[in-house]
């Protein structure tokens, strides 16, 4: 990567980096979908459900051995302060649409801000706008590891969504097009795996057409989860949120960028400069 | 941990003054623990989830609801006047939704049950769905709907109770060296937010004296200079935090670097490992294995943690100590889950009470006994300390705020 390209990128993601989110994405893809892969269990056992009790103590601790490799180098003090800012702003957004069906105003920020500082300041934004969010409202609780890992990805993404495209850099309403795209997928995706994980929880119906079946085969689960998430929440819940993305992008994006984007230049990431001590052994 | 303490306060004035004998030694170690502080917010933390691994044993409603008794209870009496601490009633309402939820399910989608309540008329949905919904409602349904939501409800209380009696700065000022950029971060997320506030009334103020009119373009002629502001004042901060000396860096050796990532990378896949060996229930992975690799896991999480926190020494200003009523807390919240966990491995069928045929659910005296020692913090730990300030300010300042109405 060049030192132009570089200095756009306040949080640097190195192959060590993308080793472990490569190993914690993965790991914690299974661990939303972890009904669908459980195998059957004699009855005796299905009462002593260990798994999504130990899948609620270890998805935050992978989330925290991420954000260590991320930060490991120290960061910035400029990036530091700017996803604090951001936190904060997101932090501000996200119960302006609680009480409304299905309005989600968090995304559309993280989604920007991905796309203008790159995938590992995305990746952190996530992370920290919800826990600073939870903080703020004393929203501390198990589901907060996989609010939190599902944001990040939804900021790492948009991070990851091309710069230049045939040798053309996407800008203008092109950008737009791609954001919009992206986020209107997000919003779907979000409310897929954040069901998905919850599912049997709520399951139970009797009904063999939206019940999760524990050991059951896995297209069979897929099927009726498909048909579970389309009538309990993607006609409302997700459509709502994809429609406030949509907006959201459209209205105020280009206006934003142009903010984030000038902020990026005033801050000037300036690669670090390091010293390592000659070690003589 | 407690003498320090007790050297520095006041030495209590016997009748004799000197000669104090181990009686008024005691007394004074009593009257020491029981003075007015803020318990060390992982102590809060361990004994809830204490609590609430204690739910995740049991279906029984008496049980549950003797332990949402006792986890508010101590709530109630040991909660400071913040904003976190009032959360605990939207808790309350969430685990009340979360019952209605689960039980309105039951409803609309008819569980099969011969005691049948009452009858509602049925609804066939069209072919892709294959649902039909309502239908005869039976006892068996609400109750196992009741059950399962009662269960769920109790944990989520438990985790409001935490949230309620932790203080959430406390908790960021014990994150680990390893996280302290992330939790810089957030240290500046939760005291730039009532700024935004203020940044809002500002823009919006300048607004009408430019005579903007309304609620058209509010979001953009709002959000745009907050946003901007907000940007720009990060950027300020970023300069007072590297005139400060932030971003000093220990003499950490590229060999550490590459040491502390290898550890990450380990600890990852031995987590991995662990959880597929608990999702694994059929037996293909040695139970060993996965207990073994969940171990491993958090040991070289730990390592690589310390590693990484050795990169830059900070000191911590007025640390929280962990003394003696943090350990009682603990224990608390050690209790219920010990018992229930105890109780659902030997007798399943009072933890887990049968839905059809219906069967009156029953206690234990092991059961009641951890269950009520969860209760044990409202007497056996110090009050929080600003309700004794508060009690005192508001005598303080009665006059004052009397003068200033006249």
């Amino acid at each position: 990567m060049s030192a132009a390209g570089r200095s756009e990128r306040p949080i640097p993601v190195g192959p060590k980096s993308v080793l472990l989110l490569t190993l914690v994405s993965l790991a914690g893809l299974a661990m939303f979908a972890w009904p669908l892969f459980r195998p059957a269990q004699p009855a005796a056992v299905q009462h002593a459900e260990d798994a999504p009790f130990i899948f609620v103590l270890i998805l935050p601790l992978l989330v925290l051995l991420v954000l260590v490799q991320l930060t490991e180098r120290g960061m910035d003090a400029k990036a530091l302060a700017m996803l604090g800012v951001l936190s904060a702003v997101i932090a501000a957004l996200r119960p302006l649409g609680a009480g409304l069906n299905g309005i989600e105003t968090v995304f559309f920020l993280m989604i920007l801000a991905g796309r203008v500082f790159g995938p590992g300041f995305g990746f952190v934004l996530g992370c920290s706008s919800i826990f600073a969010s939870a903080l703020l409202t004393a929203g501390v609780g198990p589901w907060m590891p996989f609010q939190m890992l599902a944001s990040a990805w939804v900021g790492m993404g948009a991070g990851l969504l091309p710069e230049r495209l045939f040798g053309k850099p996407v800008r203008g309403w092109r950008e737009m097009a791609w954001l919009i795209a992206y986020g209107i997928v997000a919003a779907y995706l979000f409310g897929l795996i954040m069901n998905l994980w919850f599912w049997p929880y709520v399951s139970g119906f009797g009904q063999a057409g939206l019940d999760y079946v524990a050991g059951g085969p896995l297209l069979d689960n897929l099927r009726r989860f498909l048909i579970f998430t389309l009538v309990s929440s993607t006609a409302v819940w997700d459509t709502g949120r994809a429609i406030t993305d949509t907006v959201l992008i459209a209205v105020l994006g280009p206006g934003v960028l142009a903010i984030l984007r000038r902020a990026v230049r005033r801050a000037n990431f300036d690669p670090v400069v390091e010293f390592d001590p000659v070690s003589g052994g | 941990m407690s003498i320090p303490t007790l050297t520095r306060l006041p030495a209590p004035t016997g009748p004799t003054g000197r000669n104090r004998g181990p009686l008024a030694a005691i007394r004074a170690r009593v009257t020491i623990y029981g003075l007015p502080r803020a318990l060390h917010p992982g102590a809060w933390w361990l004994w809830a989830l204490g609590g609430a691994v204690a739910a995740s044993r049991t279906t029984n409603p008496l049980s549950l609801a003797l332990l949402v008794a006792a986890v508010s209870w101590v709530v109630v009496s040991r909660r400071a006047e913040a904003p976190w601490a009032m959360a605990f009633r939207l808790y309350l309402g969430l685990a009340g939704f979360i019952i209605a939820v689960r039980v309105g399910f039951r409803i609309l989608f008819g569980a099969d049950g011969s005691t049948i309540l009452f009858d509602l008329p049925r609804i066939q949905l069209p072919d892709p769905f294959s649902i039909t919904l309502f239908g005869p409602v039976s006892a068996e349904a609400v109750l196992s709907g009741l059950y399962g939501g009662c269960q769920l409800g109790a944990m989520v209380i438990c985790v409001g109770a935490a949230n309620a009696l932790a203080n959430p700065k406390r908790l960021l000022a014990a994150v680990p060296g390893a996280l302290y950029e992330f939790g810089a971060v957030l240290v500046v997320a939760l005291s730039v937010f009532p700024q935004l506030a203020e940044s809002v009334q500002r823009v919006s103020r300048a607004r009408r004296l430019r005579s903007g009119r309304g609620r058209r373009h509010f979001l953009r002629q709002v959000m745009m200079p907050v946003l901007a502001d907000a940007l720009d004042r990060s950027l300020d901060l970023a300069g007072a935090m590297d005139s400060r000396g932030y971003g000093q860096r220990g003499t950490v050796t590229a060999r550490a670097r590459h040491l502390t990532s290898g550890l990450l990378l380990l600890a990852a896949g031995g987590l991995c490992v662990g959880a597929y060996a608990a999702l694994d229930t059929s037996g293909a992975t040695p139970g060993w294995l996965g207990g073994a690799a969940l171990a491993g896991g958090l040991a070289l999480a730990g390592a690589a943690f310390r590693l990484a926190g050795r990169r830059a020494r900070r000191t911590r200003y007025r640390p929280d100590r962990w003394r003696m009523a943090e350990a009682v807390v603990v224990l608390c919240g050690l209790a219920p889950a010990l018992a229930l966990s105890w109780l659902s491995r030997t007798h399943p069928t009072l933890a887990y009470p049968s839905v059809s045929p219906l069967v009156w659910p029953g206690l234990t005296v092991v059961e009641l006994v951890g269950l009520l020692a969860a209760a044990l913090p409202a007497w056996l730990t110090p009050p929080p300390p600003d309700r004794a300030a508060t009690a005192q300010s508001d005598q303080t300042t009665e006059p004052d705020q009397g003068a200033k109405t006249a």
